[in-house]
């Protein structure tokens, strides 16, 4: 059992080290491009497991993976070509969204070309269920897993739309107390006149 | 003078500013009476500010049965609000925007309040009310906004902490040392943390709404004693009843507001108006996000404070703070067409430093 653990060990080590374990690094030109296209502050959290990016040795970088984590992320690794399923740790549902949509060659390849990527993203994708696509919060600069973060019209629009109903009722609500509370004023104050007229 | 006459001075003078003979139904209520003139929008102003105050009360209330005043927790609680508890997003919402709200009205409320000289004999207790009702409610901003402990929260609490260290350079003797006693008292230990949070907490959820309930009652038991000042120079032509007509006019503002703070909070996240790293947790070990920047309320002081050096802001701040504490004395005979004029470029200011304050940093910074 033990040798099997220590096989396994070495085996995932060395083809982690085969994949460039050792000059392990994100892609900044895509953080680049974002920032200066969305005029907004992003880091390394829209595709990364850590905000600070997959070197280091904390929770979600590389020095911080367990065995069988870096199992996964030696076969995320090997994932060259698009639609295969990729679980990488170092990266979140969006990361592994991206290499399992286009490969990871294509995405290798589009660091010189980094405004490309949304138009390889799926345009229909939206993980988060914000009503903005992957796509065009990858352009925005907002986390396209979080469904509180977005263009704000956008959201605004999407939210509105859905909670119709809600916004309606309450209206209605709002409507009818109000009619009431006025009335029952209306109706103290008569009785609060009453006596002064009687005097 | 003699010490009986000094006593009879001081008891005629506060007679006359909490007149109790007047302390009934009929004085306060039933016959109280509202100018009506082209000004009288800004009666509404003070109302809006209680409600949502009231507002504030009641959605904080209910994020308190969740939230977890720990430096481990904390963030992952309000997480757990806005995620997994049923309605949680739109209380949370409501906290958030409702806050921005009362602190809009409140400020909005003192300057109308300064252009119709409504700090005018006898209503001086109002005023003084009013104005520390608006430090109470920074106070509430500035505490508040550490609670969620995430990045832009912690990091610019850092920067207010430090901001009170740096007055003591300006101090003589020992007092130099004051304002650095007064941090350590705040913070709690030597850099932001749990003590800190703790003591936020207990100053946001019980400290500042006790002050609250005492200053705001004695500032509304004025402002029924005295009734609404006349707001304008020339006597008004018509009055209204305050009951029904005014209160029903101000309810129904209320339910106004009321339905545009429900929708927005409903429908715009107020974390989409800034960069999703500065809502990250706090990592002491981590990297600081771009951005960190108080609440928009504290503009137009944070961004001359990034400008001009610290002494200028805050010579500026205590001579502001000076004058309108001392509003009632010192404007007693400027007319109410220079009030305006002062209050108008009052709000130009904050207006302009609120909008385009960073622009005009980068400008004199000579940065993008």
């Amino acid at each position: 059992m033990n040798f099997r653990f220590f096989l396994q060990l070495t085996v995932t080590i060395g083809l982690a080290g085969a994949f460039g374990l050792s000059s392990a690094f994100g892609y900044p030109e895509y953080q680049m491009f974002i920032v200066k296209h969305s005029k907004k502050s992003v880091n390394c959290a829209m595709c990364h497991a850590n905000p600070d990016g997959p070197d280091g040795n904390a929770a979600g970088q590389i020095g911080g993976l367990t065995p069988e984590e870096l199992n996964r992320l030696s076969q995320a690794r090997a994932a060259f070509e698009p639609g295969k399923e990729v679980d990488s740790p170092i990266l979140n549902e969006f990361g592994n969204h991206i290499i399992k949509n286009i490969g990871r060659t294509k995405f290798i390849e589009l660091r010189n070309s980094p405004q490309h990527l949304a138009e390889m993203l799926d345009p229909k994708s939206d993980l988060d269920n914000d009503g903005i696509s992957d796509a065009q919060e990858f352009l925005e600069g907002s986390h396209p897993l979080m469904k509180t973060d977005g263009n704000p019209w956008s959201l605004f629009k999407t939210n509105f739309q859905r909670n119709l109903p809600q916004i309606l009722l309450i209206c209605v609500a709002t409507l009818a107390g109000i009619y009431g509370l006025i009335h029952l004023l209306r109706g103290f104050a008569i009785v609060v006149e009453e006596p002064q007229e009687d005097e | 003078m003699n010490f009986r006459n000094l006593f009879q001075s001081a008891l005629d003078y506060v007679s006359e500013r909490i007149p109790v003979e007047k302390m009934n139904f009929e004085a306060m209520v039933a016959k109280k009476e509202v100018p009506l003139h082209r000004l009288s929008w800004a009666y509404y102003m003070g109302g809006l500010a209680l409600f949502f105050l009231l507002v504030q009360v009641v959605t904080g209330l209910m994020l308190l049965f969740y939230y977890q005043p720990t430096v481990s927790d904390a963030h992952a609680s309000v997480e757990y609000i806005t995620e997994h508890v049923a309605g949680g997003a739109l209380i949370r919402n409501m906290h958030a925007w409702a806050s921005s709200a009362m602190i809009f009205c409140v400020i909005a409320h003192l300057l109308t309040a300064f252009a119709m000289k409504a700090f005018d004999k006898p209503r001086e207790i109002t005023w003084i009310t009013g104005v520390l009702l608006l430090l109470i409610t920074f106070g509430f901003g500035f505490t508040g906004y550490l609670l969620p402990w995430h990045q832009i929260a912690v990091n610019a609490t850092k920067i207010g902490m430090q901001s009170i260290e740096q007055i003591g350079q300006y101090l003589p003797g020992q007092m130099a040392l004051w304002p650095k006693m007064v941090k350590e008292i705040v913070q709690g230990e030597a850099s932001v943390g749990q003590a800190t949070l703790s003591r936020f907490y207990a100053i946001h959820v019980i400290l500042l709404p006790l002050s609250v309930a005492g200053v705001l009652g004695l500032h509304l038991l004025a402002i029924q004693l005295h009734g609404m000042s006349r707001g304008i120079d020339e006597a008004p032509r018509r009055h209204e009843k305050f009951f029904p007509f005014f209160v029903i006019k101000d309810l129904t503002v209320w339910s106004v507001a009321f339905l545009c703070l429900f929708v927005i909070a409903l429908c715009l996240p107020f974390e989409s108006l800034y960069s999703y790293p500065l809502f990250e947790p706090f990592n002491p070990k981590g990297s600081t996000p771009d951005g960190i920047k108080p609440e928009w309320y504290f503009y137009f002081v944070y961004y001359p404070l990034e400008i001009l050096p610290f002494w200028v802001i805050l010579l500026g701040s205590n001579l502001v703070l000076a004058i309108l504490f001392l509003a009632p004395w010192l404007f007693k005979g400027t007319s109410r067409k220079t009030l305006r004029l002062l209050a108008i470029a009052a709000a130009l200011y904050m207006i302009v430093m609120t909008v385009f304050g960073e622009h005009i940093y980068h400008l004199f910074k000579g940065t993008h």
